[in-house]
């Protein structure tokens, strides 16, 4: 491929194709931690695991600069409104990454009377990553998951 | 043997010596001092542990409710609501546990200690979120826990685990929305009985 660029200088392939390798190649993650998974997301964001390596490393104090939001850690219900909006202000097309038992479904807190019995109760989730907590590689599999999917999206639009 | 600087019964002689005939009923077990007061001389004699020349009792490290309304699974004895503290004195290097019963079980009130030390307010803020019990001269008391119009006090041991209300978002809404609870409460009997001296432990 390199040598028809270097040749004729330009290549051909779909729009799809550009779109979703630009998509998932610049991941930028909302910080929303919660509880003990956040300390293993930072650990997949720091030198060791490296989450940068897959194109995910920035992670920003604003909903309106990310497109995927990490939910780690217990969602309780005084959070719960609050985190809706945050997920509200993600601009289209966006993500959610369900990490850990309790953003699944409750997990060691579903019989809780404080506790959201899974996150997908508040938003549409696209990935859910086992553990309590994941390991940090759990979460880059994770990741790696959710590129594959975002390389599956036929349109620009959300489907 | 654990050496003491202080001996709890040293602290034991002053704080009755401090007290006098304010304190109800003390003792030391596990190497711990604990008194009780009555509600109505709860403040004065907070005052006097603070300030007595052999109790100085500077710091207040905790405070919270108790619910005694099933206490060792036996009916109840007595009052239902407690409010216990620990008091550090740094300078005489000893601590004692303050207990306080509230004298009405339908509506419990006790006096707050802010004004003695500043760190009960958020403490006595948890105890009344949650177990509603009332601190009377508190300057600012709100739940501090539990949601914003959360209904009930859910360290009573007549709330159940799984509250009434759950959350979810309410797509037609635009808003996330409590409805009452949809899962079943859970059996939570042991399903192994260890026998007394199971395996040659205890």
């Amino acid at each position: 491929m390199i040598e028809g660029v270097l040749k004729e200088g330009f290549i051909t392939t779909t729009y799809d194709t550009v779109m979703n390798w630009a998509k998932t190649g610049s991941l930028w993650p909302a910080t929303f931690g919660l509880a003990c998974c956040a300390v293993e997301m930072m650990q997949s964001a720091a030198a060791r695991y490296d989450i940068s390596r897959f194109g995910a490393e920035v992670f920003r104090a604003s909903p309106r600069q990310a497109d995927l939001i990490i939910v780690a850690g217990t969602l309780c219900n005084k959070m719960a409104p609050a985190f809706r909006k945050v997920y509200d202000q993600i601009a289209e097309p966006r993500w959610v990454i369900s990490m850990g038992s309790c953003a699944n479904g409750g997990g060691y807190y579903h019989y809780s009377y404080s506790v959201v019995r899974g996150c997908d109760r508040i938003v549409p989730v696209d990935i859910y990553v086992p553990g309590c907590p994941p390991t940090a590689e759990a979460l880059l599999y994770g990741i790696i998951q959710l590129q594959h999917k975002i390389r599956r999206t036929q349109t620009i639009a959300r489907t | 043997m654990t050496t003491y600087a202080v001996t709890p019964e040293a602290t034991k002689a002053s704080v009755e010596t401090a007290l006098g005939p304010l304190l109800k009923r003390s003792f030391v077990r596990l190497g711990e001092l604990t008194i009780f007061v009555d509600a109505a001389d709860y403040l004065q004699a907070a005052k006097i542990l603070r300030d007595d020349p052999g109790c100085r009792f500077e710091q207040l490290m905790d405070l919270c409710g108790v619910d005694y309304s099933t206490y060792k699974d036996e009916p109840q004895v007595g009052l239902r609501f407690c409010v216990v503290c620990h008091l550090l004195s740094v300078s005489l290097n000893q601590r004692v546990r303050l207990k306080v019963f509230a004298p009405d079980d339908n509506f419990p009130v006790v006096q707050s200690l802010c004004d003695i030390w500043n760190s009960a307010n958020w403490f006595e803020r948890e105890a009344f979120d949650l177990f509603g019990i009332v601190f009377e001269g508190h300057a600012d008391l709100r739940r501090i826990l539990t949601d914003y119009g959360f209904i009930g006090h859910p360290f009573r041991k007549d709330f159940p685990v799984s509250g009434h209300v759950e959350m979810r978002y309410d797509a037609e809404q635009k808003r996330v929305v409590y409805q009452p609870v949809t899962i079943e409460p859970r059996e939570i009997t042991p399903r192994i009985i260890r026998e007394e001296n199971y395996g040659g432990v205890h």
